[in-house]
């Protein structure tokens, strides 16, 4: 571990400057939590590359800087629509910078009992929905695992503040889809902020929801904690995007309770900053449910992104269904850990993962870890790792269509990536991420035209 | 249009064409027949230009050009299509797309302008209807999860976007029932005109009921052994195979 105490760094500073006006926001279990979570924090420091759950990441580019606590910045409608996910049509909160954005928010007539807005707001009515769930789902105390490390959700909760609450009470469909977005614009130099969001559908509920970190300027650190609470039944489409600013550093995790009979889908899409990290953590604590893991991951450059991935069934007779995919060229190094729990009573446990890498450079690197502990006895687990080059016979058969070779090595690694993206089922979000992928590879692969589409 | 002589072709060491000539005027369609491991797929393979077959001698002309020469792309290009036997799955690009990226590179190389997205649609539509397929079928992912049947009625709604000057078929009514065959049959014949060659590589003669050939050649272990009319396929219905290594045999 990195020493913070020893030597004064910007993320232990800045707590004693901010401890007061923090302590004046939401009911004084939050204060509680923040205490605890900056000891817990400042005992354990920065992780290294000597901590197992961080082995091939180098957060260096943490230690070394200094960032200031985060303030608001002034992005008005038009930036927003003129970002790639600015014409998604759904229920959208915003935060710049950390802090509710009403402006760049949208008022929508709701269904009785639900709430989509900002914590601060949503404490009003559900206070003890919030106290009951925030911090309970994202903790890994109790569970199987010998090297946890919940760092950057004790120095997410340490600076809790604000982010976004979806609350869906029993037995509620959402049409529109939810649209959370954070944005960030470090225009006087790096800030860090510390966006957290809370998601909680009750029995029988059914929400599709994108969350998006979406950079806007400069350089900065996201810390970003999200929490998801199922009921029985419950079902969510939970899409993540994160496009941030490429000298930028992201790390977030999504921690996931799943009722039974439940289904959760997450569908992560990573595009963006010098290093990304983003921990899925899913506990499975009732019988029948299903869990779909969607990864998609782009680098270039000299970028990390590294997935971490955990899914603890602790009961039987649930399934889940595991597909990671990431696309690397020059330098960029990716890192994929998939950790499957099956706990003694989980029997009838079905579990497939699968992770596949396709590496366009020589000196682009993926460290691929697949982990599977069962300790229970009628289960299947399956795990499957490929790092490769295109399939000849595809890129033949674009070819022999009259696609010149590079345009259709272009086009499969696009397609590799875009498998990922049909997983979603918003038609004008998934449409949205394809154009991303593609500008995003764009710039790298010699891709056919896509205008008109 | 096309002419091959003397072609020899091997894979590995395995030599598998042992002297192919065949020629194929403009509007005519001609049938390859052979038992399985005569080199048919090879010889479909080899004018499309896969990879993995080493051309040891001989020549391969679409129209006086040399097509040994030319890398895949370009032989699309020059207007040959390969309807594939076993047609390829590829998730994450739609038909439109993967079409409209195919017609308009052809169409580049060739010196004509590109496709608007309008004008691509409504090029399309026409053929959609023409193989009797559903639209829905458009936006979906290249070949995924279709039927054996849904993906050769595929390889020939593809072959009538682009539009080549010589189809090649290969083994494409393996796997089809007799209806999905006949609509794969009548989306051919719609595509035969005096400008157009075509070249079916069957092991049965079922399809030849659909797609009456002017010519039937019998490939037999890297050469062709036989050629005739359309009877020559009836022939071979009735006697199976057998009866042209005896032919052969008899002339030795």
């Amino acid at each position: 571990m990195i020493d913070l105490k020893s030597t004064p760094h910007s993320l232990i500073e800045n707590f004693s400057l901010m401890k007061g006006l923090l302590s004046t926001y939401g009911p004084d279990s939050f204060q509680v939590l923040r205490e605890q979570a900056f000891r817990s924090f400042s005992e354990f420091g920065l992780p290294t590359t000597k901590d197992e759950e961080f082995k091939y990441l180098s957060l260096k580019a943490l230690e070394d800087g200094r960032f200031a606590p985060a303030y608001g910045a002034t992005i008005d409608r038009y930036q927003v629509e003129q970002t790639a996910v600015g014409q998604v049509d759904a229920i959208t909160v915003t935060f710049v910078n950390g802090e509710y954005a009403p402006e760049l928010s949208s008022a929508h007539l709701l269904p009785k009992g639900v709430f989509i807005g900002s914590i601060r707001d949503g404490l009003a009515a559900h206070e003890g929905s919030i106290v009951r769930h925030l911090g309970e789902i994202a903790t890994l105390k109790g569970k199987l695992g010998t090297t946890n490390d919940e760092r950057f959700v004790y120095l997410n909760t340490a600076y809790l503040t604000d982010g976004a609450f979806v609350y869906l009470p029993k037995g509620v469909s959402l049409e529109l889809p939810v649209h959370i977005l954070y944005l960030t614009s470090a225009d006087h130099g790096p800030l860090v902020s510390f966006p957290r969001t809370l998601i909680v559908l009750e029995e029988n509920s059914d929400a599709k929801v994108l969350e998006t970190y979406l950079g806007i300027e400069g350089v900065y650190f996201t810390n970003a904690v999200t929490e998801v609470f199922l009921g029985e039944s419950a079902i969510l489409e939970h899409t993540r995007f994160q496009d941030e600013q490429i000298e930028s550093v992201h790390i977030g995790v999504n921690a996931v309770h799943q009722g039974a009979d439940s289904i959760y889908t997450s569908n992560n899409v990573t595009f963006g900053a010098r290093i990304a990290r983003n921990d899925v953590n899913v506990w499975l604590d009732g019988e029948h449910t299903e869990t779909w893991l969607n990864g998609a991951s782009v680098g270039f450059g000299h970028q990390a992104i590294d997935n971490h991935t955990r899914i603890d069934h602790a009961k039987p007779n649930c399934n889940s269904f595991e597909v990671y995919k990431t696309i690397l060229g020059d330098h960029a190094l990716g890192v994929f850990n998939g950790k499957i729990f099956v706990y003694e009573d989980a029997q009838k446990t079905d579990a497939k993962q699968t992770n596949k890498a396709i590496l366009l450079s020589p000196t682009a690197t993926i460290n691929t870890k697949p982990q599977l502990e069962i300790f229970a006895d009628d289960v299947k687990c399956t795990h499957g790792a490929t790092i490769g080059q295109l399939r000849e016979e595809s890129l033949f058969y674009l070819q022999s269509r009259g696609i010149p070779k590079p345009e259709a090595q272009g086009l499969l690694v696009y397609a590799f990536a875009a498998e990922v993206l049909e997983k979603i089922t918003i038609p004008t979000v998934r449409d949205i991420l394809e154009k991303a992928l593609f500008e995003k590879l764009k710039e790298s692969q010699k891709l056919p035209d896509q205008d008109g589409e | 249009m096309l002419e091959i002589k003397n072609l020899h072709a091997r894979v590995e060491d395995k030599e598998i064409l042992r002297g192919i000539d065949l020629s194929v005027k403009a509007g005519e369609t001609h049938a390859i027949m052979g038992p399985n491991g005569s080199g048919k797929s090879t010889l479909a393979s080899v004018i499309a230009g896969k990879s993995g077959y080493e051309v040891t001698s001989g020549s391969v002309e679409l129209n006086g050009l040399d097509l040994l020469e030319m890398e895949p792309a370009e032989r699309a290009a020059a207007g040959v299509f390969l309807a594939f036997q076993y047609p390829v799955e590829i998730p994450g690009v739609t038909n439109t797309y993967f079409l409209r990226a195919a017609l308009n590179n052809i169409r580049r190389s060739r010196g004509e302008h590109e496709l608007s997205m309008s004008d691509f649609m409504k090029h399309i539509k026409s053929k959609v209807l023409l193989m009797d397929m559903e639209n829905s079928l458009l936006s979906r992912s290249v070949n995924e999860g279709f039927s054996g049947g849904e993906k050769k009625r595929n390889e020939i709604f593809q072959m009538a976007v682009l539009e080549p000057s010589l189809a090649v078929l290969d083994e494409t009514d393996s796997g089809l029932d007799i209806d999905a065959l006949k609509v794969v049959a009548n989306g051919v014949n719609a595509l035969r005109s005096p400008d157009r060659a075509i070249v079916v590589v069957t092991h049965y003669q079922r399809l030849l009921n659909y797609i009456v050939p002017d010519y039937v050649h019998i490939l037999m272990d890297g050469r062709i052994v036989k050629s005739g009319g359309k009877e020559l396929a009836f022939e071979l219905e009735e006697k199976g195979y057998g009866f042209v290594e005896e032919e052969l045999a008899s002339k030795a």
